[in-house]
């Protein structure tokens, strides 16, 4: 059946590529000057349907680099704050019915990670905990992430400290809140808290910690976590130097794609070195608790996920951005449809004795359907072309003004102004797409057109 | 002399609605190599239907249209466009240029369709061709900046860039004035006997009648007889 439906689409594609080699195959500069001069002739219309191509296309650049800067914000915020591109994350329960984020002697596991995974750019080991932030005025659940500050250079990228020094997090039992939690808290920088989280044994620990930073909010992530030094996080929970809560994992861009096969490769390599994995399971961590109480097992087991199981609440964001960037695109696509087909209608009512008389001294009909879909081509590529060009300086434009994000809309986006991310791939592909849709637009009135007898054609008045 | 065009029995039917019409009722016609023949009649009488069935424009209900030695009916599409690139140049009652070409394109564009020539012999030919038109000095301008007399020898031109066998003019000098007429006529009778190439055209004119080297009368779609031009202009007089 394979083999059927390849034969299939490659007898199709032959028979598409025989059919524009001989339409497209003998095009002479008298073709393009017929097409640019008709084109210019009617420079009305031209201008007309070629501005409402452009405008499409500039639309399409800036939604589609809209999305691709709310994948792009979002990729690199989670995973730098939250997540890595893939996580190797610990489950340790000393009983059976009680479990901790804990990856015991993680210099093991990394070097096994760093044996398994050569796409990878570096990987970080974060402490994990959940505790009760008090202060003096007030008190909030947050999770806790034990960072080392000074190895991760791309932190500092992604949090942007409205008050206070980043590097101060260096220094033990510190801490760094997002905006909104310090202000819940009604604290700033300088200021002591306490922490208060249950150990692994059970019992509660307390650690006063002086705030060092506050940080600009960055939508979800930013109302649930915060950050302080991995030893501190490990005083707090009472566990030794040696163990971690995960190991974030960054890859390298042109990895990305294959992160599937990348964490099935280091599942197998873990396993092969004696560590239990957890089935995979595309959830966050923190979900997966209740669930691992529940087993009857006692020790460690590791949890290998990616960014998107992490993250998969919000992966809606996405899907409904991808979703509304399809509809409007599909509107639009068909305005430049309808636009094309009705002005190829027009110009070959008005070209009708034209084409009789070209078809009578000699002309074929396929060199006809050239004519047409060459002038609808023309019109397309320099109306996309000028359309890409339009959207790339509008995008360059509004990142400049950066756009602020309602607060709603931060939550979902993990960043507080608009950022349009406009690539070259994004720009050919415009140009590429909506050319090719106007000249498909173009053909069936082409077609129509090369069908016409020469006697009747010559005859039209009109 | 060797019929190049022969036309035995052609019968055309136009449907008008529920109404069959009879354009052509039997047409017999033989026109020999080199002829310059004038298809004479009144408006209506099946002239430009038969110059159709001969230029492989159109296609008769019944009959034998034979142009070149090909039978036309046993052609395809795409063969009949080939024998109108290769064997046929029209001149057309409206002139018929494409507008947004120069002179020399639109002269030029049969041999682009031919696809046989480079384009100094391209250029060559038709700079020759609109020499001996009279038009060399306006190779570059566009139709519309033609008077109708100089437009209907960019046609001839165009008609004759291929050296075509058979040239078939619908009333060329319906839309000129009559010095610009004669003058056309003269110069179609000119490339005929230069080019030995066969000219067949339509009028209903005594005094374009006159440069004929034959006149076929045609009235109600049949032929009514063959005569010599000074016969035919007595007649139209």
């Amino acid at each position: 059946m394979k083999w059927v439906l390849l034969s299939a689409a490659g007898a199709l594609a032959l028979g598409l590529f025989a059919w524009l080699w001989r339409v497209f195959g003998g095009t002479s500069r008298v073709d393009l000057l017929v097409a640019f001069r008709n084109l210019v002739q009617h420079r009305r219309r031209s201008a007309f349907l070629g501005g409402a191509i452009a405008a499409v296309t500039a639309f399409l650049v800036l939604l589609s680099g809209l999305s691709a800067g709310v994948r792009e914000t979002m990729l690199r915020t989670a995973t730098t704050l939250m997540t890595g591109h893939i996580n190797v994350a610990g489950f340790y329960k000393v009983t059976e019915g009680m479990s901790a984020p804990v990856v015991a002697d993680y210099e093991k596991v990394l070097a096994v990670v760093h044996e398994a995974v050569p796409e990878m750019r570096y990987a970080v080991a974060r402490g994990r905990g959940y505790a009760k932030v008090v202060s003096d005025s007030g008190s909030m659940q947050l999770g806790i992430n034990g960072i080392d500050v000074r190895a991760e250079p791309a932190f500092a990228e992604v949090v942007q400290l409205a008050s206070g020094n980043l590097g101060d997090l260096a220094k033990p039992n510190t801490l760094l809140l997002f905006e909104s939690q310090a202000k819940k808290l009604d604290v700033k920088v300088g200021d002591m808290l306490t922490l208060s989280a249950p150990t692994t044994r059970g019992i509660n620990n307390t650690l006063d910690v002086r705030l060092i930073g506050i940080a600009h909010d960055l939508g979800l992530l930013s109302t649930w976590n915060c950050y302080m030094p991995a030893e501190s996080l490990r005083e707090l929970y009472r566990l030794n130097p040696g163990s971690t809560g995960a190991i974030q994992l960054l890859l390298r861009d042109d990895a990305l794609p294959n992160t599937p096969a990348i964490m099935a490769r280091l599942r197998k390599a873990l396993e092969a070195r004696g560590y239990r994995l957890l089935d995979p399971d595309p959830e966050p961590f923190f979900v997966k608790f209740d669930k691992v109480n529940r087993e009857d097992w006692t020790g460690q087991k590791l949890d290998v996920t990616s960014w998107e199981d992490e993250l998969s609440f919000f992966s809606w964001t996405l899907k409904a951005l991808d979703g509304l960037s399809a509809t409007l695109l599909a509107i639009l696509l068909a305005i430049v449809v309808i636009g094309i087909m009705n002005t190829m209608w027009i110009a070959i009512r008005e070209r009708t004795r034209e084409i009789g008389t070209l078809r009578a001294i000699g002309m074929q009909r396929e060199q006809v359907v050239r004519q047409f879909l060459l002038e609808a081509l023309m019109l397309g590529l320099v109306a996309t072309v000028a359309g890409v060009v339009l959207g790339a300086v509008a995008a360059a434009g509004l990142n400049a003004a950066r756009i602020p994000v309602p607060i709603g809309a931060q939550i979902f986006l993990l960043s507080n102004h608009l950022f349009f991310a406009v690539h070259a791939g994004t720009l050919a592909s415009a140009v590429a797409a909506i050319t090719l849709v106007t000249g498909l637009a173009a053909l069936y009135p082409s077609l129509r057109a090369a069908k016409l007898r020469p006697v009747s054609a010559m005859q039209h008045f009109g | 002399m060797s019929a190049i065009v022969s036309v035995r029995g052609a019968v055309k039917e136009y449907a008008l609605g529920a109404v069959k019409v009879q354009a052509l009722r039997g047409v017999d016609l033989e026109v020999g190599e080199g002829e310059f023949l004038s298809i004479a009649g009144p408006s209506g009488s099946g002239k430009t239907t038969l110059l159709n069935l001969i230029g492989c424009v159109d296609t008769a209900t019944s009959g034998v249209v034979q142009v070149a030695g090909k039978d036309t009916a046993s052609l395809s599409e795409r063969q009949l466009t080939e024998l109108r690139l290769n064997t046929i140049g029209f001149i057309f009652q409206s002139f018929n240029l494409v507008s947004v070409l120069s002179v020399l394109q639109n002269v030029e564009l049969p041999l682009l369709l031919q696809r046989r020539f480079s384009g100094k012999e391209r250029h060559d030919r038709v700079l020759d061709l609109l020499g001996r038109v009279g038009l060399a000095d306006h190779a570059k301008h566009r139709p519309s900046e033609l008077s109708g007399g100089q437009r209907q020898r960019v046609a001839i031109a165009r008609a004759l860039v291929t050296r075509p066998q058979i040239v078939l003019a619908d009333e060329p000098t319906a839309n000129l004035d009559s010095v610009t007429g004669e003058n056309i006529l003269a110069l179609m009778r000119e490339l005929n006997r230069t080019e030995r190439t066969t000219f067949i055209f339509s009028t209903h004119d005594a005094k374009v009648m006159a440069h004929a080297s034959a006149v076929v009368r045609i009235a109600d779609g049949r032929v009514l007889g063959r005569e010599a031009p000074a016969a035919a202009q007595a007649e139209g007089h």
